[in-house]
């Protein structure tokens, strides 16, 4: 692609002027005008977007200061407006939910790329991305009305068993709850850290599998050996790119985690992340500075899933940098 | 690949065969955990929803009151459809124009514009809704369904660019070459032979583009609004099928609120079921014996 030989070479001379009006004529110039114009515009769009929600949660930001994001007390009735309940709440179910997804994941993973033959494994890939088809609404429904009842008496054992000595897993456990919300977005993002997960593991390179099966290792030892250590770095994205959507997730969040605006001292308390306390809030936010700080708290999430995924695509990058290399 | 390797597997220690064998056990069993949930939901929505579906279900609209038994879900379906196809018609040609861009311009820009849409495709779907709302509901004084488009289209853009992107970036390079010498013009080339021959990709990024954003509730609950009638009117709020199923669940102590929500959750599944499928069968249609993306 590099070099370019001219379109009618041997017609003109290379003559600038000659240049500019043959691109104009077949409308190269208009062309590139055209998908320039529109990537200016999308990201202007978004940009303005942006701009806009900034300044909406600005009141926000200066009643409270550094204070939105550390207050602990989230109170419309006496405008008090700190978001620290919610970024707790969405840090508890993310981390809930890694917890939960990663493992089994990374073993799905290894189980379609080494362990069965494509002709099965592509089947058991494509129904684990079923997963990921299912909308968010529709896992938050079957949270309430079927996982909810079914984890109750559990957190209720573990709570008013061992949990009264363990932290964080005392009771009471209404049901709706930070756990419950985290296995929900687990469920989530299982298929997407798995998918990733596949990629990575499928760029292993084959001469070191059969270097490792050659000196007598077991399949095992290939992925200790190889598929591992080769992978570290996409494992790293796909975790990352994991966690920047489990904190996004909204709906199925909304209707399983009890919807209570303070920070629960156990995960099995209701509690609020970020996203949802906005789903639920703001069509009755009434009050200007309420709406403002919901408005702030969109902002907050933006940054936390900027910074998550802005981190997750560069380590991606650097990962298929360093594989298209090794091979 | 296993028979070749079969011959090779000849563990010296059986404590190496033992850990060999307990990561597929685990491996298995991982998969089995992660199925469970998936099973359950199709369980579930099967056994309880399929007794609410009906023609009249399809076909009226709900009752005002949430709790009163009775009326279907026909303006969220319709709704849907529309604000869907109104995202479509947004987000298709700008998401195409923006690969085109990227694959074609290249440079320190189109490195700018891959970062930015790889960050839009983490922004959290009520993030979207917030930036929507403060755009053009606030601008516009009113909810809208076109309001709800636009947020459905900013879902649908990253996906779509990303997809046509891998799509030009697989044309083989004699076709390129050969367009050049026959001396097509850059847009020509595009459009007479690129486009063209990328179509059935670029087609299968739409489609689930489209199977995600028709199952997205976040961004319409601040843009779109929902309603509890018919209405084809971009222009006023809009009822969509997610929406339903989130006001009705939220009030599923009713039987009623509660039966709406499972049939249209079915109803909903699969729609989006229908759109994700025919999309993957046209991956694998495309290219055989290569491992579908998501």
């Amino acid at each position: 692609m590099a070099v370019r030989i001219s379109s009618k070479a041997g017609q003109g001379g290379p003559a600038a002027g000659s240049f500019a009006r043959r691109h104009l004529l077949n409308g190269d110039i208009v062309f590139r005008l055209v998908v320039a114009a529109s990537a200016a515009l999308t990201i202007g769009l978004i940009g303005l977007m942006v701009f806009d929600s900034v300044q909406a949660a600005w009141p926000a930001f200066q009643t409270f200061g550094l204070g939105f994001v550390t207050g602990i007390r989230w109170s419309p009735s006496f405008t008090i407006y700190g978001a620290l309940p919610f970024i707790y709440g969405t840090l508890l179910t993310s981390v809930i939910a890694l917890l939960l997804a990663v493992p089994i994941a990374v073993l799905i993973a290894l189980l379609v790329t080494e362990f069965l033959p494509p002709q099965i494994g592509r089947p058991v890939a494509i129904v684990v991305d079923l997963l990921a088809a299912v909308p968010s609404v529709v896992w938050g429904l079957w949270g309430l009305l079927v996982l909810v009842p079914f984890i109750r008496p559990i957190e209720h054992g573990v709570a008013d068993g061992p949990g009264r000595l363990i932290p964080f897993l005392g009771p009471p456990t209404p049901g709706p709850s930070y756990f419950v919300a985290g296995v929900v977005v687990a469920v989530m993002i299982i298929p997407i850290v798995a998918a990733l997960t596949r990629e990575v593991f499928a760029t292993t390179p084959r001469l070191q599998r059969e270097a490792v099966l050659a000196l007598g290792g077991t399949r095992w030892d290939v992925i200790r050996r190889v598929v591992l250590p080769i992978g570290r770095t996409g494992l790293l994205a796909a975790v990352l790119l994991g966690l920047g959507r489990a904190i996004g997730e909204t709906i199925a969040v909304t209707m399983v985690i009890g919807n209570a605006p303070k920070i629960g001292g156990s995960i099995f308390s209701p509690g609020f992340t970020l996203a949802s306390v906005i789903a639920n809030e703001f069509n009755e936010a009434t009050e200007p500075l309420h709406a403002e700080s919901l408005v702030g708290l969109g902002v907050v999430l933006l940054v936390i899933a900027i910074v998550i995924n802005g981190a997750g695509v560069a380590v991606r990058r650097r990962f298929e940098r360093s594989a298209g290399r090794g091979r | 690949m296993a028979a070749e390797y079969g011959a090779l597997l000849t563990p010296t220690s059986s404590g190496r065969r033992f850990k060999a064998n307990l990561v597929v056990v685990l491996a298995v069993a991982a998969t089995a955990i992660a199925l469970v949930p998936l099973a359950s939901v199709f369980l579930f929505l099967i056994t309880r929803a399929v007794g609410v579906l009906g023609p009249d279900f399809l076909l009226q609209d709900p009752p005002g009151d949430l709790s009163a038994a009775g009326g279907g879900i026909r303006n969220a379906i319709a709704g849907t459809l529309e604000m869907t196809a109104l995202a479509t018609l947004i987000a298709a040609p700008l998401g195409i124009l923006i690969a085109i861009f990227d694959t074609e311009v290249g440079g320190r820009l189109a490195t700018g514009t891959r970062f930015f849409i790889d960050v839009m495709v983490a922004l959290p779907s009520i993030v979207i809704g917030i930036f929507v709302y403060s755009l053009i509901v606030v601008a516009q004084g009113h909810f809208s369904g076109f309001a709800g488009s636009v947020a459905l289209a900013a879902i649908m853009l990253p996906v779509i660019v990303v997809s046509t992107e891998e799509m030009l970036r697989l044309i083989p390079r004699p076709i390129s070459e050969g367009a050049r010498a026959l001396g097509l013009s850059r847009w020509r080339t595009y459009a007479s032979v690129f486009l063209p021959t990328a179509v059935s990709g670029i087609f299968t990024g739409l489609l689930l583009a489209v199977s995600r954003a028709i199952g997205e509730t976040a961004p319409l609950l601040f843009t779109a609004l929902g309603n509890n009638f018919f209405s084809t009117d971009m222009n006023e709020p809009m009822q969509g099928l997610p929406l339903l199923i989130y006001r009705n669940a939220l009030n599923s102590a009713f039987p009623a609120a509660r039966d709406r929500a499972m049939g249209a959750a079915l109803v909903l599944v699969l729609i989006v079921l229908a759109f994700n499928l025919l999309g993957r069968w046209l991956v694998s249609r495309r290219k055989p014996g290569r491992s579908t993306g998501r």
